[in-house]
């Protein structure tokens, strides 16, 4: 529906007597900000001086109870709504491509209770997730949540898209990590999942909006459980003669202990970024892990870990440049170590079965390179399970069409490739930056006939289709 | 318009969220604009055919300066640089938001402060020889509200029978117009003028109270060949060297508090311990505060306050907040612009005081 003349200023005072005059803008300058998330798309547009997606309206709330306010203003309007946290999302969840509001969580950012006794942390979903685990090292926990984006995205963000950090092997994901939520549906309804996570008191509510990207309702505070910051931290490194030997031992090891870091790098990321980060300069398949805990348990489980490497010929290469990793693991994604525009890159990551994932791996690096001349694939496994593992894909087009739909064109062909060869061989299409706007064509492919739950409560919770529209495949 | 300096900084900062977590304003006001990233985002996009306008100008403004943003940065960027180009990008095409407007009128006039310099501190200044060894700058703050701060310095350097003076007409530095506009020529030219003023002395040594003085005098001054040969120094280092001396002998004042590092102290002029021996001397039981030695959060910023005084006010109110986090009442700062803007926002139950009012309290 249309607005004509004096409209927009009509629900803008709405907003404003929910938010505060001074929490609600339609400045253009910041307008133009909040159409370029992490997304390549949304970064390649504005690096050719293309007008980004703009919203009509941004918004901050300060709680749930003015979120509650904002979305039955925009349920009555039809406005779209888009939550960005961060904004440091790779798959353009954020971006409002529909108009509309963006609802900045970032003003509820505060962190409201611990409990030393439960070991529990209560932050609202706008705090910055460095933050929130700076509050708890003090006291000598931690949530165990350590992602690149740790100093930019928001709690609701890891939650908002399934997120990981580079200790799940041991410490878990996000989904894991987190014990209840105060969420606000679409309607306004403020309501909480249950205290804990586990119980047998129907199906995990909690667990039907930790990824759902916005597309469900608006998440305003979450309570995580915290760990005691190890007694002890070793690391070391390997060198493999391949991917494949490589694999075999980390399979090996974490099928028997759980190491919090433990990463493999095919060759060619190997000699490429791990090269230039951290200096290593040999060709095979590198390895770093890192085993913590009680030291006398970490000792034991070192020497497990050697056996094994051993076994498949893995190199010892000592704990320098494990160590090292660990010291440069966010200086990865700072401006001249990352890749950037004009270079157009993404990552396919996905996560199988461990009779699955060297298949994959395979599958997806011929999917790119047998496809599309000149695109490179590197990849590194970097999260565990007993039963499988996750590849972090990456395919990177030095060159790309200068044109803008060329570009498109061509990004969207590479991913459909990718991430179908993962699908056809038992991965799934994603592992943990979400579906957002990039992957929600491929939903449906992803879930079959399976996609009808989350489509009817989609419809159930959010009638009037205003919750971060074209995302999630929803 | 831009330099290539600023395109390239801005080019490397407008895809990236890394120092979120430092910024001082955005952590306050939840504002996406409000972080190097998007400032960033905008100045790129000049380059690419879309120029920034007054309202992406405007947002400029909205920055303390701190330097935050650099030091979190491990490869290097700094988008000040942008930042203030894009400032004199506005005072060249007359695109300043209103209020700042105002306040660069005043500073080109004079001083950007509205209140007029502290008459008993006028007085006293006016009582100092004419020349003498040690020159004592106070600064555009020192001079008006943080005049007490200004004041108790004076009763140090005389306790400890320094033979210092002061400039009656002591002119501005120039820092807070180069921050306002760049650092353009008018700025160069307001610098050149009070270091003409400075040499006239016959000082050797000049004892800087504001730290935003000292480090455009040590850093901006110096790049522009316009430093003349005098020894310049942080007022807490000179006020250190005093009291290892044994020039000064404080008295003990045992309690507790934390200490709040200026950004410009400990960032730009990478001093953060000092004041802190200051404070050992006196006995005090220092509790560190989050985010604290060359992390620290800036005040409010003495220009931000000028310009938006109600966002400045939020900015100090969340490093009060910091303060509550290290459990103390008791906050300790050692510039006169953070100690003005911490006391008019104390929190109930809870006391800031500067550093050299606390000492000479015990001298």
């Amino acid at each position: 529906m249309e607005k004509k003349a004096f409209m927009v200023n009509m629900i803008q005072s709405e907003l404003e007597d929910a938010v505060g005059v001074d929490n609600v803008s339609m400045d253009p300058a910041e307008m133009f900000t909040y159409g370029v998330d992490y997304f390549w798309i949304s970064r390649m547009w504005v690096d050719k001086g293309l007008e980004p997606p703009k919203p009509e309206f941004i918004v901050r709330p300060k709680d749930a109870k003015e979120v509650s306010k904002v979305l039955k203003i925009a349920n009555y309007y039809k406005l779209p709504v888009h939550t960005w946290g961060g904004g440091s999302g790779s798959q353009g969840s954020a971006l409002p491509m529909t108009g509309g509001i963006i609802l900045d969580v970032k003003r509820m950012n505060r962190i409201l209770d611990y409990s030393e006794v439960s070991r529990t942390i209560t932050a609202e979903s706008g705090a910055i997730f460095q933050h929130v685990e700076w509050y708890a090292n003090e006291r000598g926990y931690s949530i165990m949540h350590i992602p690149s984006c740790l100093t930019c995205g928001t709690v609701g963000g890891a939650l908002a898209h399934r997120g990981i950090g580079i200790m799940s092997t041991k410490y878990g994901k996000i989904d894991d990590q987190c014990i209840s939520l105060e969420v606000v549906l679409p309607n306004g309804d403020i309501i909480n999942t249950l205290p804990v996570p586990k119980h047998a008191a129907g199906p995990d509510l909690q667990q039907i909006f930790i990824g759902s990207e916005g597309t469900l309702g608006v998440i305003t505070k979450a309570v995580f459980k915290l760990v005691e910051i190890p007694e002890c931290r070793k690391f070391r490194a390997f060198l493999f003669k391949d991917f494949s030997d490589g694999l075999a031992a980390c399979r090996e090891i974490v099928q028997k202990i759980k190491p919090s870091i433990i990463r493999l790098f095919d060759e060619a990321e190997t000699v490429s970024i791990i090269k230039k980060v951290i200096g290593m300069e040999r060709k095979g398949s590198f390895m770093n892990l890192a085993v913590e805990g009680l030291e006398e348990i970490v000792d034991i489980e070192m020497r497990y870990i050697f056996e094994v490497c051993s076994k498949y010929g893995g190199e010892d290469m000592g704990a320098e440049y494990g160590e090292k990793w660990y010291e440069n693991r966010i200086t990865f994604f700072y401006p001249g170590h990352i890749m950037n525009n004009p270079q157009m890159f993404g990552t396919m990551d996905t996560v199988a079965t461990f009779d699955n994932i060297e298949k994959i791996y395979w599958a997806m690096k011929h999917a790119v390179e047998d496809n599309f001349e000149g695109v490179k694939f590197i990849a590194h496994c970097s999260h565990w399970y007993d039963w499988g593992t996750m590849i972090y894909d990456r395919f990177i087009v030095d060159n790309p069409p200068e044109d803008p739909e060329e570009a498109i064109r061509l990004h969207n062909q590479i991913w459909n490739e990718g991430v179908r060869a993962a699908m056809e061989n038992g991965g799934v299409i994603n592992d943990h930056h979400g579906i957002g706007l990039k992957l929600s064509r491929l939903m449906k492919e992803q879930y079959g006939p399976a996609m009808q739950v989350l489509e009817g409560l989609k419809k159930s919770l959010d009638p009037n289709g205003i919750m971060n529209p074209y995302k999630l495949g929803l | 318009m831009f330099t290539e300096k600023a395109i390239k900084n801005a080019d490397a900062c407008r895809f990236c969220w890394m120092c979120r977590h430092v910024c001082p304003v955005g952590l306050v006001t939840g504002k996406e604009i409000n972080n190097a990233r998007p400032k960033g985002l905008l100045v790129s996009m000049e380059p690419r055919g879309i120029p920034l306008d007054e309202y992406g100008m405007g947002t400029m403004y909205e920055c303390c300066l701190c330097k935050a943003c650099t030091n979190d940065c491990v490869t290097g960027y700094d988008p000040p640089v942008y930042i203030l180009e894009a400032r004199t990008k506005a005072v060249v095409e007359d695109s300043l938001p209103k209020n700042v407007r105002k306040v660069l009128d005043r500073a080109l006039e004079g001083s950007m402060y509205q209140d007029s310099p502290d008459e008993k501190l006028t007085v006293r200044i006016k009582e100092l020889p004419e020349k003498a060894e040690v020159l004592f700058f106070i600064g555009e703050i020192g001079r008006r509200s943080g005049s007490k701060v200004a004041q108790a310095y004076m009763d140090l350097l005389e306790k400890a029978k320094i033979n210092y003076t002061s400039l009656t007409d002591e002119p501005t530095s120039g820092a807070q117009l180069g921050e306002l506009m760049g650092h353009v020529e008018d700025v160069r030219n307001r610098a050149s003028f009070c270091m003409e003023r400075l040499s006239g002395i016959g000082a050797k040594t000049v004892v800087v109270l504001d730290p935003t003085d000292c480090a455009f005098f040590k850093h901006e001054c110096a790049e522009w060949g316009i430093l003349p040969n005098l020894e310049f120094v942080t007022a807490t280092e000179y006020m250190w060297n005093l009291i290892k001396d044994a020039k000064i002998v404080p008295g003990k004042k045992e309690f507790s508090a934390t200490y709040h590092d200026p950004c410009r102290l400990a960032r730009d002029l990478e001093e953060t311990e000092p004041a802190r021996k200051i404070m050992e001397a006196m006995g005090i039981k220092l509790k560190e505060m989050f985010l604290n030695r060359k992390l620290t959060k800036c005040c409010g910023g003495a220009l931000l306050h000028q310009n938006y005084p109600e966002m400045s006010k939020t900015v100090t109110e969340g490093r009060w907040g910091d303060v509550s986090w290290a459990g103390e009442k008791m906050l300790v700062t050692a510039c006169p612009a953070c100690a003005v803007h911490f006391q008019d926002t104390v929190p109930k139950g809870m006391e800031s005081e500067d550093l050299f009012i606390l000492l000479n309290s015990v001298c």
